[in-house]
């Protein structure tokens, strides 16, 4: 992927953080976790990424977990992000270590003790395992595929400096109910197979997403699905999460040329494609 | 046997203290409840003068923009070729000229789809952004707005919602007429789902599956109560809806302040029972009319346009005598 492509890209990010150290979503709005974890990352090495730490880190709670958002009071999927951010950062502090605790008490509801039981009795029958726990978007919710691959990511990544039980086994876990959710064309949506028994298409930005949360799970075929999908033909966030997926696995994706949208997000997932994507990598794939 | 996504309600309803808690509800809005109007127009394409039909529409209910600031919010769901899953782009394109016509102060198009997170290639695919001029300037993707609280929504003490949508005047539904496989039809109420911001809720907004489909429909359209819809009845979707349904031409659209009495004249016209759909229970005499003697029809009547959409089998029992 060519320099100016990417120079583009982390030009755009370094004139739109906002002056509390995030960015939005689009320029002018408020800081939000996401974008601003996205950012940081292509922005590593820089003070703009220290600025966006020293924020990130003000909204951690009590919990554990980290706000969406700063007057957004509630505990989020985004928490995985940061770890991430914090591994890459090589910050092992009390942040990281109570993010980790938070994820690894946190799962869909869908596999808690009252479903699980619920379904043991026959009381229901459930459209996914049970046993299985994956991570939702946010507590009192269901397990799906995007908060769970941004946790196995986080976990994978904490492995390295947490070795216990507790985080290898909900690893095992979470990947087992990614498996779970696959539809049956190979790749992945939202994280519903089907519903009232009809078959749902996969989505190749969650299937990228499924991909990298899947790194070095030893499933051999994860990648047939997403080799299937056309990068040029999708959406740009699809292309963009595509792009850094197919380059954690080894694979070549071709030079894009576009200039950078107003999407945020977007600007830094697609700059996280060109070189930074090696922070997600979890595995010996790549 | 009950499925995992019925079972979350019914636990939830146990914890809930019943409506009679409800914070703000239908306080100060008795009056509207005596009887509503709907306008039911005929339009057997999108390639007819859809501006003029909307605009009799609003003149027969006497509703009057003039200085308000107006969202349209469609719905933007998914993109299938093969079959009809958005409000058709000629519908939100008509309504954008109708509104900036009858004076809106300003007249913005948002939406917030509940799986995908690509809202703007969404909008390309349902070609809004070909076809309606200057589509990016004025379109807000309501999943990455920024957002405020309110106070009270079922059983939470605050959700969350879009500053685009709460500082709105008036919140236009442009909803697909279209069966639902859990609520039974999507319809004007359901259609505020994309209100919801997936920042804070996630891609689908399972907390609305959580609190229950049903309640959160009645809670969306409580909170968002100034509002009207105009529905996209021209082609709608049969079946198992709201994506993998098949098109179903009805050849009207369906409008009114009173979005109760609206999805209720809407069932009508599908041959569903509008007493069979719970959210319409739970939001008659509260947030609207739904009684069909209580609810003047403007235009057609529901016998001369009612065309039966096909039921999925959980809801064959849902048809209208």
């Amino acid at each position: 992927m060519g320099d100016s492509y990417l120079d583009a890209r982390l030009h755009a990010l370094r004139r739109t953080q906002n002056p509390d150290g995030g960015w939005p979503y689009f320029a002018g709005k408020q800081s939000w976790l996401e974008p601003t974890v996205y950012a940081a990352l292509a922005l590593h090495g820089e003070p703009a990424a220290d600025r966006a730490w020293k924020l990130l880190q003000s909204w951690q709670t009590r919990s554990g977990a980290f706000r969406p958002a700063a007057d957004v009071q509630m505990e989020s999927w985004g928490t995985a992000l940061c770890i991430t951010l914090a591994v890459a950062r090589g910050e092992f502090g009390d942040p990281f270590e109570r993010g980790v605790e938070w994820l690894l008490k946190t799962e869909g509801e869908d596999s808690n003790l009252l479903t699980r039981a619920a379904s043991v009795v026959g009381l229901f029958k459930p459209d996914r395992n049970p046993r299985y726990h994956g991570w939702p978007w946010k507590p009192g919710t269901s397990s799906w595929v995007e908060p769970t691959a941004h946790a196995l990511v986080a976990l994978k990544l904490a492995s390295a400096k947490r070795q216990d039980r507790d985080v290898t086994g909900r690893i095992r876990l979470g990947q087992a109910e990614l498996l779970d959710l696959r539809a049956s064309d190979g790749g992945w949506n939202y994280g519903n197979r089907t519903v009232w028994g009809v078959d749902l298409p996969s989505y190749p930005e969650t299937t990228a997403l499924a991909l990298i949360g899947l790194q070095a799970s030893g499933v051999k075929d994860v990648l047939d699905a997403a080799r299937k999908i056309g990068i040029e033909r999708v959406s740009p966030l699809a292309r963009a999460w595509l792009a850094i997926a197919l380059r954690l696995y080894g694979v070549a994706t071709p030079a894009p040329t576009a200039p950078p949208t107003p999407d945020l997000m977007l600007t830094a997932l697609e700059a996280l494609g060109c070189a930074n994507y090696r922070y997600f990598k979890t595995g010996g794939e790549a | 046997m009950i499925s995992r996504r019925d079972l979350f309600p019914v636990a939830a309803a146990g914890m809930l203290a019943g409506y009679a808690g409800f914070k703000g509800g239908t306080a100060g809005r008795s009056a509207r409840l005596g009887n509503a109007s709907v306008a039911i127009l005929k339009a057997a394409s999108y390639s007819e003068d859809l501006v003029s039909r909307m605009l009799q529409g609003i003149r027969e209910l006497k509703l009057n923009p003039r200085g308000l600031k107006v969202l349209l919010k469609p719905n933007l769901v998914e993109f299938d070729p093969h079959t009809c899953i958005n409000t058709d782009v000629a519908v939100v394109a008509a309504a954008y000229e109708v509104f900036k016509t009858l004076g809106a102060s300003e007249v913005i198009i948002g939406e917030g789809p509940g799986h995908r997170r690509d809202t703007c290639a969404l909008a390309e695919m349902a070609r809004y952004r070909g076809e309606i001029e200057q589509f990016d300037a004025r379109f807000v993707d309501l999943n990455r707005d920024d957002v405020s609280p309110v106070i009270g929504f079922a059983d939470r003490p605050e959700m969350y919602f879009p500053t685009t949508a709460l500082r709105a005047d008036l919140i236009v539904s442009l909803a697909k007429m279209k069966t639902h496989h859990w609520a039974g039809a999507t319809l004007a109420m359901k259609n505020f789902f994309g209100l919801v911001p997936g920042n804070v809720y996630g891609w689908p907004k399972n907390e609305l599956h959580h609190i229950g489909i049903d309640r959160s429909i009645f809670e969306l359209s409580r909170v968002f109560h100034h509002s009207f819809a105009i529905i996209d009845g021209i082609v709608g979707m049969e079946g198992n809806g709201p994506i993998q349904g098949s098109p179903k031409p009805a050849g009207v659209l369906v409008m009114g302040s009173d979005l109760p009495a609206v999805d209720a004249t809407c069932c009508r016209i599908m041959g569903i029972d509008p007493g069979r759909l719970e959210y319409l229970r739970l939001a008659s005499d509260r947030l609207g009319v739904t009684e069909e003697a209580r609810i003047e029809q403007r235009g057609e009547t529901i016998r001369s346009v009612r065309t039966n959409f096909n039921l999925i089998q959980p809801f064959e029992n849902y048809r209208l005598a």
